[in-house]
């Protein structure tokens, strides 16, 4: 059926050719600001995809039919220049450079591109000198805060080599994550957070305490030109299946034609924690009280006095280490008009805060273009990364002590647990472990390797000056292998406590993705109005093989299982996955008028109940330029824009949904088949999301000042939550497709070129953005989930909700629990500055405000517990009761005490530059630096809140739907400085 | 245009030659699924599931041992990691149990759902032997005799968990579980599955001879079908009890292992071991620098006899107290469990020091003193602590069983003394002085069968 739609697609494009009259038009683009050649400028007719780039000394030629009105210039980074035709043959231009991108392309389907001034969805883009030019920062995602409205981005912890995770929109699942498609030069990667095992050899739990990084880490944030960010299913509606939580599509740098350019960059810089909380010190009284049983008052009274006034900070040392950063990067850049390259290598070694902790990353990159004619282009992307991660032993654990701020919550400052002389770490009375020891000498690595290919074949197929046919074919894979090793030696305390000391525990994982695509896509024109058909497939394929063992009784130093008294297979697990999918998109723009979209993608998949369905995705979208009528006559507004769109999305069904399982079980020396405690369901169907999104775009002043505003109402139905049995049924779980989710937000963004003279530009951007969850239908009872149940706060998941409720105890009654707050932020807001100053100076700027959303501090809660909270022993209210029992609310005993408020303010990144002037480079180098730049500059710099912890922004139970917000004695968060210098051969 | 239409031909030819629109259907590449074994079950696949039945027979032991054993005031688990095993477990500061409380889940966890689990396994079993012709009629009679007698031990402990609230006993239909009954209706249809197992392997062949399929050795000793019913029976004698039918206790324990003059450690017990199997959950390295460790409650040490040889064996006196604080109090344990040789050791779920103890109760209540202490003298012998010498009233006879059940059987996986308690409705005699705790009673229905109520409309 899906086919002969397709048939009678190409059909009825084929018919529709077109001829015309052809003349030739010819010129140069230079750039204003100084008069320099730009190659690979787009030279567009005005509508179409028709046209070509100028070469490498910024000529061009283009084919026009009589009929042609327009030629349209742009460069990212430039603005675009629309010149009318006429009787002219030559035109010679110069473009000046943009800052409100409204010239460039944006994604608008799986086979096309859209200029931003026409797009009807509000898709945010970050170009390489928004997403870096600032400051380095070690992942792709943690450089996007405060520069995505709608974006929420959450850092789960401080640990060195990422572990971040982005909601757009809101959640989308109360399942999933709601972590956003990622798809890099067409290729869909990876981007899970991986076990580690860590949450297993330390007891805090199950694989999502395991603080890993998401796998978007081994991407060199260095290697991409852009960022765009589809944030819901009216942008996304083509992607299908996977794109609730929407879509980023990174692409990577690119070569250009022209003189080969070596760039050498050298980042040196120092990582000290943002902030640190401080210990509380002990006194006599306060070991009296305390401690309650005489004898170990007198215990601790005299380890008081042993001390003779020594105290230890323990938070600074462990915490307050300097971590040295280092980033070299080294890339050429080049080709003539055939061919394009960028290769590029680089190496990011940075260490953490925490001793024997650090992130090293080794990148190789080849992007290469080449026309094999001139209406083939071929290009490959090849990226082999190396990551190696010491995340080191923080966050939750239980009974083995192996967690540094768990530990260290209950261990006054008086004892000291440093190693003596002869290099003995003293027993830890207070724990079960000596977090020194564990610092010194335990290991929490993952090591990945990981190549990434894509490629992309694109044809013409036809071509008149009226209309064009394209088929373009693009694809790729992604490879993963990550072996993970975590390692508690034998003569760790918590190991001589067990029956087989040592403990070592190897994953090793691989995966396995690949994506093919084709599309053919035609351009053509009726009248004014010109005409973009595409139509094409998509097939994914997944493959991800886990295998975990672990051993323990260890021989002494070593971590190879076969040293191991007792040797076991901790996991053995596969995933397989296809997808497949048809699509079809018809876009419509009148004169840049009037520009209107109609889609739809069918999708099926092996996940879902029934493997052969087709689930239809439509999408529709309008954009008007009223300033582009000739009605228009008031010049101050020199864009306006009103947008609306509409989308459907899916999100895909977990891998083994349809499976009722026996699971294996062992025991006596025999193997035995268990029935599973979940339940499979043989009718689940992909979660579905809707979205309809209306907005205003407006320029004033020529666009020195902008508006995007966009208001949205996105729904999700069917979504997937597991269907709590009466456990008397032996059976617990069976996920069910009953929920339904609303998210409403606002997106509001302001930019303002404020000053432009010769030796002062200053833009400045306000962000503003909010988003409201409800769950708004449940069909299953209300029920409590996340974290660490009500007596410490966990989440209400009930209809007219906000999915994101806190509640927690007292109960109010039998089954019903105080609500205690909501973690989903007020609002977000980010002030984002560029100061060009003294010609060659370069000031940024990025300030991010979230206001509201509630943390579950738990933190304190431990901290509290061992009397170790600063301030602790403090009485404010006079009743012989110190502070750490009596924390607000009365009567100091419910779940309301770690329910926190999150709000911050963080001064995100801050960079001053120099570019020394060529005339100054050619005084000492002579003629061989083309470019040289120094600066400094900084990354989370400082951080205003009355949170109590090291970081409002922390999640032990890493990217999750809710109970993302949950802190236990993170890894503190980073402030980084640095030195920059930037050399062009 | 002509040309076109070859590249389009070429091109969707090429498409159809090689599909990529057409998908596989994936089958768990990880588990068989429970289908495989629903109908035409293979022998070897109704020896898979007897084996996971006995891993789900023990799916308790770790959270009944622990936090029954608490409640009753036997053990305190000390855990600095996770302060509500002091603070909630034992009711710190006026804490009752809710029906998500912290430990069990909304599930009721290892109190409530595995033992559910437990059960559903052996339906499964149960269930695949009807519907194969693979084994013989005997041999599904076996099979049948021996799930149902573990259903019966397993339905006592849900039971025994939200006591008054009353359990499910018609739980074989996922989405349609049965009405809620009594305490009194659920300890007699599990007292009725235990008769129909014990008739079932009666029915099952030669008495001496092997049950059919391989149990682990954890049966060593009771794995005939002589040997199961003896366990069946035993198991019976324990719920007759709980019925107050001392008459019945009697008549099953003529029936059970129980042997006066035997081995008193004697009887069936779960089994441990290196992986791939699981390490025994109770076991503690002795004198080991921790503080997440079961410690033997302060009340036993003080109220134990002097020179009791239950309490040089089962308890040893640590060379460094444990000490864990909660926001409440100080917790300090001087003495560790050592009834444990390895972590390999097996835990034993009835032996006959019971089985005596039992004998004695039925004797006490049936007003027959001499025959009850003449059982209770057994157990007083072998602790090395002299004969019975004090009151012979019903009264003094069970207080002097209830001390020695403390001691006999103390910190089994069954927590024997917060229901020994109940039943006498001595719950008020447990200690809160050392932890200013609180005694629970019972737990309330887990939420998840709240929920499921309200889902389903009941």
């Amino acid at each position: 059926m899906k086919k002969t739609v397709l048939m009678v697609f190409l059909a009825m494009m084929c018919t529709l050719s077109l001829y015309a009259q052809e003349r030739r038009i010819t010129g140069k683009v230079t750039s204003t600001e100084d008069g320099t050649p730009l190659p690979g400028v787009n030279v567009l007719i005005k509508g179409t995809s028709i046209g070509t780039v100028t070469d490498a000394e910024g000529f061009y030629s283009l084919d026009i039919s009589n009929s042609t009105q327009s030629i349209v210039f742009s460069f990212i980074g430039l603005r675009s220049e629309e010149i009318v035709v006429g009787e002219r043959s030559v035109i010679d231009i110069s473009l000046a450079l943009d800052v409100t991108q409204l010239s460039e392309v944006v994604v608008s389907g799986l086979a096309s591109t859209i200029k931003r001034s026409n797009l009807a969805n509000a898709v945010t883009t970050v170009n390489a000198k928004e997403l870096l030019g600032t400051t380095q920062i070690q992942t792709a995602d943690g450089a996007l805060y405060g520069k995505v409205a709608g974006a929420s981005i959450r850092s789960n912890g401080g640990a060195p080599g990422g572990g971040l995770s982005i909601q757009l929109r809101g959640l989308s699942s109360l399942q999933g994550a709601s972590q956003p498609l990622i798809i890099v030069d067409g290729v869909y990667i990876n981007n899970s957070f991986q076990r580690s095992g860590r949450a297993s050899v330390t007891g805090a739990g199950a694989a999502n305490q395991d603080d890993g990084a998401n796998r978007l880490a081994d991407l060199n944030p260095s290697e991409i030109e852009s960022m765009e960010v589809l944030k819901g299913p009216s942008a996304a509606a083509i992607y299908g299946t996977r794109a609730n939580a929407g879509v980023i599509v990174i692409t990577t740098k690119k070569g250009k034609s022209g003189r080969t350019t070596v760039s050498f960059n050298q980042d040196i810089g120092t990582a000290k924690p943002l902030r640190l909380l401080g210990v509380d010190n002990w006194t006599p009284d306060k070991i009296n009280f305390f401690f309650t049983t005489p004898a170990r008052r007198a215990t601790e009274l005299q380890r008081l006095n042993d001390a003779n006034g020594n105290f230890i900070d323990y938070e600074d040392y462990f915490y307050g280490n300097t971590g040295i950063l280092s980033n070299s990067r080294l890339s050429i850049t080049g080709g003539d008009d055939k061919t394009k390259f960028f290769v590029s290598g680089s190496i990011t070694d940075e260490e953490g805060t925490v001793k024997r902790t650090g992130f090293e990353r080794y990148s190789v990159r080849a992007n290469v273009d080449h026309k094999i004619n001139k209406n083939i282009t071929v290009g490959i992307n090849s990226n082999f990364i190396r990551s190696n991660t010491d995340r080191g032993f923080t966050g939750n654990q239980n009974n083995t002590g192996a967690s540094i701020g768990y530990t260290m919550a209950n261990v006054p400052n008086y004892f000291d647990l440093r190693p003596n002389a002869l290099g003995v770490y003293p027993t830890n009375p207070y724990g079960n472990e000596n977090p020194i020891a564990l610092t010194d000498k335990a290991i929490n690595n993952s090591l990945v390797n990981r190549f990434i290919q894509s490629f992309l074949f694109d044809a013409t197929l036809l071509k008149t000056s009226s209309s064009v046919l394209k088929f373009r074919a693009n694809g790729g894979l992604d490879y993963l292998q990550n072996t993970t090793l975590v390692y508690l030696p034998e003569d760790l305390q918590s190991q001589r406590a067990q029956a087989n000391p040592g403990d070592v525990f190897v994953g090793k994982q691989e995966s396995f993705n690949t994506n093919f695509q084709a599309a053919l896509v035609y351009d053509w024109s009726v009248g004014k109005v010109n005409l973009t058909s595409q139509a094409g497939i998509v097939r994914l394929d997944f493959m991800n093989d886990q295998l975990f063992n672990r051993g323990r009784g260890l021989t002494a130093g070593q971590t190879n299982l076969r040293q191991a008294t007792v040797q076991a297979i901790d996991g053995d697990f596969l995933t397989r996955q296809q997808d497949a999918g048809i699509f079809l998109q018809q876009e419509a723009n009148y004169d840049d008028k009037i520009i209107a979209t109609a889609g739809i993608r069918w999708d099926k998949s092996t996940t879902n109940a029934d493997y052969q369905k087709l689930f239809a995705f439509p999408r529709g979208s309008l954009a008007v330029n009223l300033t582009n009528f000739d009605f228009w006559s008031v010049t101050a507004v020199s864009q306006l824009k009103p947008r609306i769109a509409y989308g459907q999305t899916a999100g895909p069904v977990p891998f083994g949904s349809t499976f009722t399982s026996l699971d294996a079980v062992n025991i006596g020396g025999r193997l035995g088949t268990a029935v599973g405690i979940g339940s499979g369901n043989l009718t689940i169907e992909p979660e579905r999301a809707e979205e309809i999104e209306f907005g205003l775009d407006a320029g004033f002043l020529d666009n020195r000042i902008s508006l995007e505003a966009t208001y949205y109402i996105k729904t999700t139905n069917n979504n997937i939550q597991n269907l709590n049995l009466s456990p008397t049924t032996g059976v617990n779980t069976i996920p069910t497709n009953q929920a339904a989710l609303e998210n409403k937000g606002i997106e509001l963004s302001l930019g303002a070129t404020v000053f432009e003279k010769s030796n002062v530009r200053w833009y400045t951007r306000a962000m503003w953005w909010k988003n409201t969850a409800t769950v708004t239908e449940l069909g299953i009872p209300s029920y409590l989930t996340g974290a660490f149940g009500s007596g410490l706060g966990t989440f209400l998941i009930r209809e007219g909700l906000a999915p994101t409720t806190i509640v927690g105890t007292p109960a109010i009654a039998p089954g019903e629990f105080t609500v205690w707050g909501d973690s989903q932020p007020d609002f977000t807001a980010s002030w984002y500055n560029t100061i060009t100053f003294l010609k060659n100076f370069d000031l940024n700027f990025l300030m991010e405000w979230r206001k509201g959303g509630d943390n579950i501090n738990l933190t304190s809660f431990l901290n509290d517990t061992g009397g170790t909270t600063k301030g602790w022993f403090e009485d404010d209210d006079g009743d012989g009761i110190p502070n750490g029992r009596q924390r607000p609310p009365a009567p100091f005993n419910n779940a309301g005490r770690w329910v926190q408020d999150a709000s911050f303010v963080k001064v995100r990144e801050v960079g001053l530059y120099y570019n020394v002037p060529k005339a100054t480079t050619d005084k000492w180098f002579g003629n061989v630096i083309q470019k040289a730049k120094i600066g400094v500059s900084g990354n989370n710099l400082f951080m205003f809140t009355d949170y109590e912890g090291y970081d409002p922004e922390t999640s032990t139970f890493g990217a999750a739907a809710l109970a993302n917000n949950v802190d236990i004695a993170p890894y503190p968060t980073q402030r980084r400085l640095f030195f920059h210098i930037q050399i062009d051969f | 245009m002509k040309k076109i239409m070859k590249h389009v031909a070429v091109l969707l030819v090429g498409l159809t030659a090689c599909n990529p629109l057409q998908l596989d259907e994936i089958v768990d590449p990880n588990n068989p699924s429970v289908a495989s074994v629903t109908s035409n079950a293979t022998r070897s696949q109704v020896q898979f599931l007897v084996t996971g039945l006995e891993s789900r027979h023990r799916g308790y032991v770790t959270n009944v041992s622990q936090a029954w054993n608490t409640f009753g005031r036997e053990i305190w688990y000390l855990n600095s990691s996770d302060p509500r095993f002091q603070t909630d477990w034992l009711g710190q500061g006026g804490r009752v149990p809710d029906a998500a409380y912290f430990g069990f889940g909304t599930t009721g966890g290892g109190s409530y759902a595995s033992p559910y689990q437990a059960i559903k396994q052996a339906q499964v079993l149960i269930d695949a032997v009807d519907n194969t012709s693979s084994i013989s009629a005997e041999e599904k009679n076996a099979i049948k005799g021996f799930a149902k007698t573990i259903m019966g031990y397993q339905f006592m402990i849900p039971a025994n968990f939200v006591y008054q609230n009353g359990i499910r006993i018609d739980v074989k239909d996922p989405l349609n579980p049965g009405p809620y009954v009594t305490y009194q209706e659920a300890l007699t249809y599990a007292e009725g599955l235990l008769n129909e197992g014990f008739a079932d392997l009666a029915n099952a062949g030669t008495g001496s001879s092997a049950f059919p399929f391989a149990l682990t050795a954890g049966w060593n000793g009771y794995s005939t079908l002589d040997g199961l019913r003896s366990v069946n029976r035993a198991i019976a004698a324990r719920l007759n009890a709980y019925q107050n039918d001392f008459q019945g206790v009697l008549n099953a324990l003529a029936g059970s292992f129980m042997n006066l003059t035997g081995n008193l450690n004697a009887g069936p017990s779960h089994p441990y071991g290196a992986p791939p199997d699981v390490f025994n959950p109770l076991f503690y390295v002795p004198n080991a620098a921790t503080t997440t460790i079961v410690v033997v409650h302060p009340s036993v040490l003080a109220d134990a006899t002097p020179g009791d040889k239950r309490v040089a064996d089962k308890f040893l006196e640590r060379t460094s107290p444990v000490t864990v604080s909660t926001d409440f109090s100080v917790l300090v344990g001087t003495h560790q469990d050592r009834r444990w040789a390895a972590n390999t050791s097996f835990i034993p779920f009835i032996k006959n020091e019971e089985l005596i103890l039992l004998k004695a109760e039925a004797h006490a209540r049936l007003n027959q003193p001499t025959d009850a202490v003449a059982a209770i003298d057994i157990i007083r012998t072998a602790a090395q602590v002299g004969p019975y010498a004090g009151a012979t009233s019903e009264a003094a006879l069970i207080n002097e069983i209830l001390y020695q059940r403390r001691y006999s059987l103390w910190a089994e996986p069954w927590g024997h003394r917060w229901i020994d308690a109940r039943r006498y409705n001595k719950l008020s005699e447990i200690p809160t002085s050392y932890d200013q705790g609180t005694i629970f009673t019972q737990f309330p229905r887990p939420q998840a069968d709240i929920s499921w109520d309200l889902y389903s409309g009941n």
